[in-house]
């Protein structure tokens, strides 16, 4: 008898984490909008063009002058 | 070939770019609703930033200054944008009296389609409630920070971002 509760538990416990597994594997729960956007905005990759077309502007724009740099990185 | 970043740019630069950039990319992102838009902000923020950095004085933080200029670009997009469209306004009543289900929990079963369900319903939202709820999700942000970026009281910004969670869930669940 206790052998078939056993069994029973086990056989649930497989069920429910089966249940789960189809139900959604990446399904997930937020507290708040902002806990939600938190989580989007580390997930999202800034595209490398970006930098790549900065580079190109600077390159064309030339250097700002020195002094602000100075004051902001103390150099 | 292409130069670094370092190489281009006065010392600071490239490391104030690395810092601050997802940042600003994804508040133009999910503010402006359409990734080539926000790849052209990000990349005139930071150009306008390096131009104009003798501007810069200091009395805020870097990443302050960089927003300030990220929601004045965006703003000005989205009105040459609104300028050119007409197109439903969400209803503010149903909004403010969809107070049911927002305490629960936003449950999202597919997180590969999180993004899109943001969007919508970020895009549904006035612009002024989409802006405060994408600064306040940045916990380097004080309320006070938000209130300076926005013009209004750090009281003011509390007031609104209460209602504009609401908002945000029961447009979230609605688009789900």
């Amino acid at each position: 008898m206790k052998h078939q509760t056993k069994l029973s538990q086990e056989q649930q416990q497989q069920q429910h984490a089966a249940e789960q597994q189809t139900q959604s594997p990446s399904a997930r729960e937020f507290a708040s909008a902002e806990e939600m956007l938190r989580y989007d905005a580390a997930h999202t990759t800034v595209p490398p063009a970006i930098a790549r077309r900065l580079q190109k502007s600077i390159g064309q724009t030339g250097a700002p002058p020195r002094s602000w740099w100075r004051n902001l990185f103390g150099l | 070939m292409e130069q670094p970043l370092e190489d281009m740019a006065p010392p600071g630069f490239a490391e104030a770019y690395r810092t601050h950039s997802r940042s600003i990319y994804y508040l133009a992102l999910r503010f402006l609703g359409d990734p080539q838009k926000a790849e052209d902000a990000t990349h005139d923020v930071f150009l306008k930033a390096f131009r104009k950095l003798e501007q810069f004085r200091g009395e805020a933080s870097l990443r302050t200054w960089l927003y300030r200029i990220a929601i004045n670009h965006c703003r000005n997009r989205q009105q040459a944008w609104h300028d050119r469209h007409v197109f439903p306004n969400t209803d503010d009543a149903i909004l403010e009296n969809a107070v049911a289900e927002t305490d629960s929990p936003l449950r999202v079963l597919e997180i590969k389609e999180l993004g899109q369900q943001i969007q919508r319903a970020l895009d549904a939202l006035p612009a002024e409630y989409r802006l405060l709820l994408l600064l306040v999700a940045d916990e380097q942000l004080s309320y006070e920070q938000i209130g300076a970026l926005t013009e209004q009281s750090p009281d003011a910004v509390r007031g609104k971002l209460h209602r504009a969670r609401k908002a945000f869930t029961v447009l979230f669940k609605k688009n789900a």
